[in-house]
Order: C-alpha cells, then structure tokens, then sequence
C-alpha cells in the first residue's frame, strides 16, 4: 500500500522539484529560481493556456449539450435496451484514440470522404479541417462516452416516483426538468464535467493532427518541451500550473454542488 | 409517467451514435480497400489483412500492449483491492489522506503523470523499456481500481470479518472466501476500467518507453509519415475482438445467473467447481506472468542489435532478413524528429546504432556518446557516394555511414500554381495569391532556414539580429498566407491534393510525386539546406561486430534497392542512386535533385542558447493566430 503511494506521488514531488530549478548538466547542484514560473507570464504561453481553457470549456460544454438529452432519452428506454445502448457506448473507448483521429482526418480532409458525398450532391467543397471545427469534432467524439455514462448512472438511480409526484403536485414539463430531473443528475453532470474539463485540456495528438500544428494547446506546450525543446524544468512548471488548475476546478465545483444541495 | 421515448428523441439517439461510429465505421470499410487510397473505395480486397499478419512491428505492438494492459490489470487489481481493504481499516485521518492522495492520478491529466514518470525513472538511471512502461501502467491503474473497490468496502457490515474469524475461518479464508466475494461488482468494474485504459493508452507510454519497445498507440502515431491501411485492417480486428469482449461479459454473468436460478442448494460439485474456477483464474494470471518474463528472457539470450531509427524509416522486411541471416533479435525503435532522439539519450535510453542527421552527428561526436568504425569491416564502404564521406560533421568518414541524402525545397499543384511564379523562389511562399493553400513544416530549424535564406543569410546564423529579421518576415507570412503547419501528414494531404504548396524533403517529393503526377517539385535559387542522414555506432554498444554487419547490409545494391523504393529517399549507395535517378523515378524532380548550387548549406549543431531563442520565437510564430 505504502509502495503504491510512494509511486504515485514521487512522480509530483520530481515535477514539483524539476520546475524551481535552473537547467544544469549536473543533477546534484540544484539552484532555486522561478524563473520557469515567471516565464509562463509571457504573453505568447499566457495566450496558449487561456485558448486550452476555452478550447476545455467549450468542448465541455458541447459535450454536456449533446450528452445531457441522450442520457435522458437511454434511461427513458427499458432496462434491456438502455444497457444495450451503454454498452455501445463504451466500445468506441476501448478502440484507440489515434486511429479513430486518423478516420476523422481523411472525413474530414479538403478531399476527403465527407467533401466527395457533398459534392456528389451539388454542395461547394467545406474547409473543415485544421480549423476550430475540426479540433472540437475530434474531441468530442473522443469524450462524449465520458459525459454520457457518469449523467446516466445519476439519472438510473433516480426514483422515479418523485418525477409522477412532480406532476401530481402541478408541475408543467418544464419545471419537472429543471427543477427535478436536472437537480437530481447533477452529481452526474459535475463528475462527467470534470472529467471531460481534464481530458480536453491536457490533450495534445487531437488538435496536433486536426488541428494542424499551429493548434498550440498547454498539453502540445508541455510535450514539445520534453520531447523536442528539451526543456524540462520549464516544461515541469508547466505541468504543475496544468494540476493546480484542475485541482481548483474540481474543488470549485464541488462546493457548488454542496452548496446546492444545502438550499 | 410515460416510458416511451418519441420518434424525435430515436431518432436523436441514432444521430449521436452515428456521430460516434462513423470514425470506426471508416477504418473498418476502408480496412476492405483494394487501393491504399485513405479517401476513395475502389474495390473489396483482404490483401491488408494478409500485409498485417506479415508486419512484425505491428504484431509485436499488439503483443506488447496486450501483455501490459493483461499484467497491469492483474497486478492492479490485486494490490488496488488489498489497499482498499486496508485502508478501510485505518484511523479517518490516515484513511482521508490515502484517498485523496490516490485521486491524484485520476484528476491530473496523463501528461502530468507522464512526465513525471520520465523525470523519475531518468533520474534513477532505470533502463526504459518493458518494465517501465508496466510500472507505469500499473501506477495509473491502481487508483482506478481502489475507487471502484473502495465504496463496496464501505457498505460491507463492519463486522462481517469478525464474525467468519469467530465461526473459525482462518484470515486468509476470511479474505478469499467472505470479504472478495462480496466485492465482486467493484472489482470487476476495476478490471475493466483498468484494462481499457491501459490498452488505449498513449501519452504515458510514449513518454517512458525505449529500447524499441512500443504498444499500439505509439506504432499509430510514428506512422503519420505514410497512413497505411494496414493499420485500419488492425483496427478492424480490434473492434470486432472488443465487441466480443464486451457483449461476452454481459452475456455470461446472465447465463450463470440463470443457471443457479435452476439450482436451489450448491451441490457438493457446484462448490468444487466455483473452487476450481477461482484456483485456474490465479493460475492463469501467474502462468500469463511466467511465459511473459520468460518470452523476454529468452528474448535477452540471442544477440541483439538496438536500433534506434526516424519512423518509416526501413522496410521492415529487411530487418526480418538481417535477423534471419545474422541470427540475432533487432529491438528496432522510432523516434519523431532528431530532437526527440536527442531527448530521449539524454534521459538514458541506451540504443546501439541510430541513423539521423549531419548537425546530431556532430554534437554526439562532441558529447561523446560516439564510437569510432572499423572501416575495414565494412566491406561495401567503397560503393558509397564519395563526397558523402567527406562531409563536415565527420570530414574523414570516421563515424558515420550515409543512409539517405537530400535538399528541402517547394512541392507544388501543376494544376493551381502558375509556373511563372516559380522564379520567385522562396517568396512564392508569401504570395498572398495562394494564401490559405500551402503546407509549412512543423521544424524550427527548417522554417527559419527559408527565411534565412530568402534575407540572403547563412542559415547557420548566430546573430540575433538576423534571426529577428527572419523571425519577422515569418510572423508576416504566418499573418497573410495563413498557412497550415504540418509534420509528416504532409505527405498524405498532398497525395490527395488537399493544398496547391508545401515545403516537403526532396525524398518526400520524389515519393508525392510518384503517386501523385499533378505534383512537381523545385528547390530555389537562394539556396537550401542540403542533409545527410547517417548510420552511427554508440558508445554503449557492446556487439560491434553485429553492428558492422548492419552497416554494412545496408550498403548492399539489392537491399538498399528494396529499402529505397519503401522510403523514396535517394541513397547514399552510388549504384543505388544512379538507379532511380536514371529508371525508377525516371523525370521525377524530387529525385537526385541538383546541389551544387554554392548558396546551398549543411546544418552546423547549434549553441544551445542560439536554439533556444530559435525554438521560442519558433512557438511565439505557430500561436500567432
């Protein structure tokens, strides 16, 4: 139990250490400086993490959107068909994420699948690809199963005798939606929120192949300063800003739906 | 309350499932094509499904990650269960701090976790490979398994342990046959989210493998130089295989169901059997771990030969031949750019040979992680181009022996581009007529050797101030020609025609052009950056002769006739070169393109500082926009 601990939080704990140190050969002489951190304050790396939090907040957004009534309409189905429809659900997560990118690249691409049917009827070629649009179709195919699954565990566990006490006690459709099915789901809708926030945020092949490279998100920062740059104190600030971001994200939310609740 | 869903509201559920499904219903059509077009269906054939059975890289990834995600599941699943136990045991502080230290992983994005592991095994020196990917895949596991497992603790009766201890199990007993079962949804849900995961992992992965170890993931993503429907064939199996995975663990917990719906009391028999199923599951898990170990222990007493290579960068099949004639295991490993290679040595990877470019050779010669050839074991060494063996990064051929060779210059769309805009040159690529239409290259040292090159610079420039200058005529082109910066993908985009310009390596050219005869190439006037790729022996190897012997095999006219026409580049071999020039890629202008023009350069290695300041202005250009 200790060993799994010390694994786990090792790796943070060389990230941390790594991020307010100057780059030397020798790995003994560790100068303190937050010259890394004072750096992100650059105008070029501010704007790269507030376009991954927009970029984390729209996909979530969509992804609720599309998710919330397709929850909605699975957990109305009967039990058989709704476990049916969650099974394959969970298919697409289990092929993997770059081959299903790849597919939306050659849909998607100037000559691609998706243009050759448009054209076939008469529709003008569509730019779609290497753009905004591109980036947030291949995301959000990728995490929708995320949303999907956590609001519909919520919404199966619902009693749906509250929803009938509901109507009987004079609310119209819409009230009962609001006010009951939408409180009830959501610790779903938070949990699934959080989850989707984490992954889109951090992401870095998706925008990388369809979004071009010029899509530069915090995740493509951070592996470009490992993997080609070579600067890994930087790119270990960097991390540490990314999980002091979600950190508080999560806690923000939670004292949302605590506070929720206590009304 | 109704429980019927309205036309609408189907219909809405088959939209969101199609929107799902296409990506995997393209790969899976497109497995089926007889052409390796990406885009259009031109017939039925498994002649894909024939290639994959035959490509050992790709079997050895689905080996690699089957085995991990297999090993990984299993141990995390032991010790995430026994943690969940035990922390359910301990006083509420100790209890809070476990748990919250344990959602770390799940909340912080792989990245973090991904590059911490890399900085920790780096800096306890842990040679990367096999194992450190499993730890890796372990560490991350666990903690999905604990937070499946942890709330089914909780809501067993707190004294249910006591009570079998009382009527005289002993604790292991308890354990197995009281606490487990009860926890069976839990971990069952672990194993699966465990093994999901793992199996589709890439980003932790590709950050703490090496010595030629590689899982699906990463096979996928260094294969973006040339998309071969090979791997859509290998999707398609995945799909159908995980399809049969989870429909069969819906289906049978039913069917038992059922059948001790048919029984009223457990026989003598049922109960011996449920005994026997546990103790073959056990076995199962401990032989799978046995034949693993020793698959790669077996694996350790050939001789092997570490390879570290560019992606799609060999024909596969030759190395297959190497091994058979040499007798030996090549543990063969792609990296993504030279820089990455450079990382990745940095960090500790160990290889034995690696093929990369004339400035790399130069700084590992200077860091000495370069060993001397013996030349005389090289018996082809003659058959090589001459003047590729007086280059300035290895002026008396020492070190090095070429591979490829080529320039960088402008792809084009016969059909979209005047060719009066040629003598143009470089410039053609800030012609606000083809804006919107043209490929950059994703390489810092690449771009700003364009601009370099168009302000009539040394691209091997120190001086800031010329760097500045280019790195303002490359923001203004960024602004008006709005181009799409790409890395290898570049080749599929224009095979299919997607833009009018790219800037491509001539070898690419010659290989565009071949399946494309719209596209032509040019390097310009000013003058370009001329490369050489070479082969180069490491300190750290210890089998120099076998390593030879690979130099040497490369140098051979059939086989580097075989490799040339996988990869498209021109060879350094000299009977090679004049053979495709001359019959092969007869008129083609990526080709054996002309050099000698003497604005031409070789990259020189950079001041550290001077690469830096390039790379950041490099980052500060792609985000303009």
């Amino acid at each position: 139990m200790i060993w799994s601990m010390i694994l786990i939080i090792l790796p943070l704990v060389m990230i941390a250490l790594y991020s307010v140190v100057t780059k030397d050969d020798s790995l003994l002489s560790f100068n303190f400086t937050l010259d890394n951190f004072i750096k992100i304050g650059d105008p070029v790396y501010v704007k790269v993490i507030v376009k991954s939090l927009a970029v984390g907040a729209l996909v979530t957004l969509i992804c609720l959107v599309i998710s919330y009534p397709l929850a909605l309409f699975i957990t109305r189905t009967s039990e058989k068909t709704g476990s049916i429809l969650i099974l394959f659900l969970t298919i697409p997560m289990l092929i993997n994420t770059l081959l299903r990118t790849y597919a939306w690249i050659s849909l998607l691409s100037e000559h691609g699948i998706i243009n050759a049917a448009l054209r076939s009827v008469g529709i003008a070629r569509q730019n779609m690809i290497y753009n905004n649009f591109s980036v947030m179709i291949g995301l959000v195919c990728d995490l929708l199963p995320f949303m999907v699954i956590p609001i519909h565990t919520a919404m199966a566990k619902m009693d749906t005798n509250l929803i009938d006490a509901a109507y009987d006690l004079g609310a119209n459709k819409l009230q009962v939606i609001t006010r009951v099915i939408f409180k009830m789901s959501l610790p779903g809708v938070i949990s699934g929120c959080i989850s989707v926030f984490i992954f889109s945020i951090s992401e870095f092949v998706v925008p990388e192949l369809l979004g071009g490279h010029q899509f530069v998100l915090i995740g493509n920062l951070i592996e470009n300063q490992f993997i080609s740059i070579g600067d890994w104190n930087f790119g270990s600030a960097l991390g540490i800003l990314l999980v002091v971001l979600i950190i508080a994200l999560a806690i923000a939310l939670r004292k949302t739906d605590r506070g929720d609740n206590n009304d | 309350m109704t429980k019927k869903n309205s036309l609408l509201s189907r219909l809405y559920i088959v939209l969101c499932f199609v929107f799902l499904y296409l990506p995997i219903l393209v790969t899976t059509v497109f497995s089926f094509n007889s052409s390796k077009s990406l885009t259009r269906f031109t017939g039925f054939s498994l002649r894909w499904y024939a290639k994959l059975l035959r490509d050992e890289s790709i079997i050895s990834a689905v080996y690699v990650s089957l085995s991990i995600a297999i090993i990984a599941t299993f141990v995390a699943t032991v010790f995430g269960t026994i943690t969940a136990i035990g922390i359910s045991r301990n006083r509420k502080l100790i209890k809070n701090v476990v748990l919250n230290i344990n959602n770390i992983p799940i909340v912080s994005p792989d990245i973090v976790l991904a590059i911490g592991l890399m900085i920790l095994f780096t800096s306890l020196h842990f040679p990367r490979g096999y194992m450190t990917m499993l730890i890796s895949h372990i560490v991350f596991c666990m903690p999905f398994v604990i937070t499946s497992v942890y709330p089914k603790v909780r809501s067993l009766p707190p004294n249910l342990a006591d009570a079998a201890m009382d009527l005289g199990a002993t604790p292991l007993q308890t354990l197995l046959k009281v606490v487990v079962p009860m926890l069976k949804p839990g971990i069952f849900a672990g194993i699966l989210l465990s093994f999901t995961i793992s199996l589709d992992d890439f980003v932790v992965s590709f950050f703490v493998t090496g010595n030629g170890v590689s899982n699906i993931s990463i096979v996928v993503y260094n294969m973006t130089k040339r998309m071969n429907p090979v791997i859509n064939a290998l999707s398609a199996v995945l799909i159908a295989v995980s399809v049969l995975i989870m429909v069969g663990t819906m289906l049978i917990p039913k069917m038992v169901k059922k059948r001790r719906a048919h029984r009223t009391l457990p026989t003598a028999r049922s109960v011996a059997i449920r005994k026997w199923s546990a103790r073959f599951v056990v076995f199962i898990g401990i032989a799978l771990i046995a034949v693993f170990s020793v698959k790669g222990w077996s694996a350790q007493n050939k001789k092997t030969l570490r390879v570290f290579n560019g992606g799609e960068y060999v024909d596969m099949e030759l190395i297959k031949r190497f091994e058979e004639e040499n007798d030996c295991k090549v543990l063969y490993e792609t990296f993504d750019s030279n820089e990455s290679m450079y990382t990745k040595i940095k960090s500790g990877s160990e290889y034995d040979i690696i093929i990369t470019s004339d400035y790399m050779i130069e700084r590992l010669k200077r860091e000495k992680y370069l060993s001397k050839l013996d030349t005389s074991q090289i018996t082809r060494r003659d058959k090589v181009i001459p003047s590729l063996l007086k280059k300035n990064f290895d002026p008396k051929g020492e070190y090095s022996i070429p591979y490829y060779w080529g320039s960088v210059g402008i792809l084009y769309d016969k059909t979209k581009v005047d060719t009066k805009d040629l003598k143009e040159g470089w410039n053609l690529l800030a012609n606000p007529k083809y804006s919107g239409k043209l490929y950059m290259y994703d390489s810092s040292r690449d771009t700003f050797m364009i601009a370099l090159k168009v302000l009539g610079y040394s691209m091997n420039t120190d001086n800031k101030k010329e760097i500045n200058q280019a790195y303002e005529w490359l923001a203004k082109q960024g602004k008006v020609m709005n181009p799409v910066y790409v890395g290898d993908d570049v080749m599929d985009n224009m095979i299919s025609s997607n833009k009018a310009l790219a800037v491509v390596y001539s070898g690419d050219a010659s290989y565009i052009i071949d399946e494309n005869s719209d596209m032509d190439f040019f390097i310009p006037e000013q003058g370009s950056n001329v490369w050489t790729d070479s082969m180069v022996m490491t300190k750290f190897c210890e089998n120099k002769k076998l390593a030879h012997k690979y130099m040497d095999f490369f140098l051979d006219h059939k086989v580097a006739v075989k490799n040339t026409k996988y990869i498209g580049y021109d060879s350094g071999v000299k009977s090679v070169y004049n053979y495709f020039k001359k019959e092969y890629y007869k008129g083609n202008s990526g080709c054996g393109p002309d050099i000698s023009n003497p604005l031409n350069e070789e990259f020189t290695d950079q001041k550290n500082e001077i690469k830096k300041y390039m790379d950041e202005l490099w980052t500060k250009i792609k985000t303009k926009r």
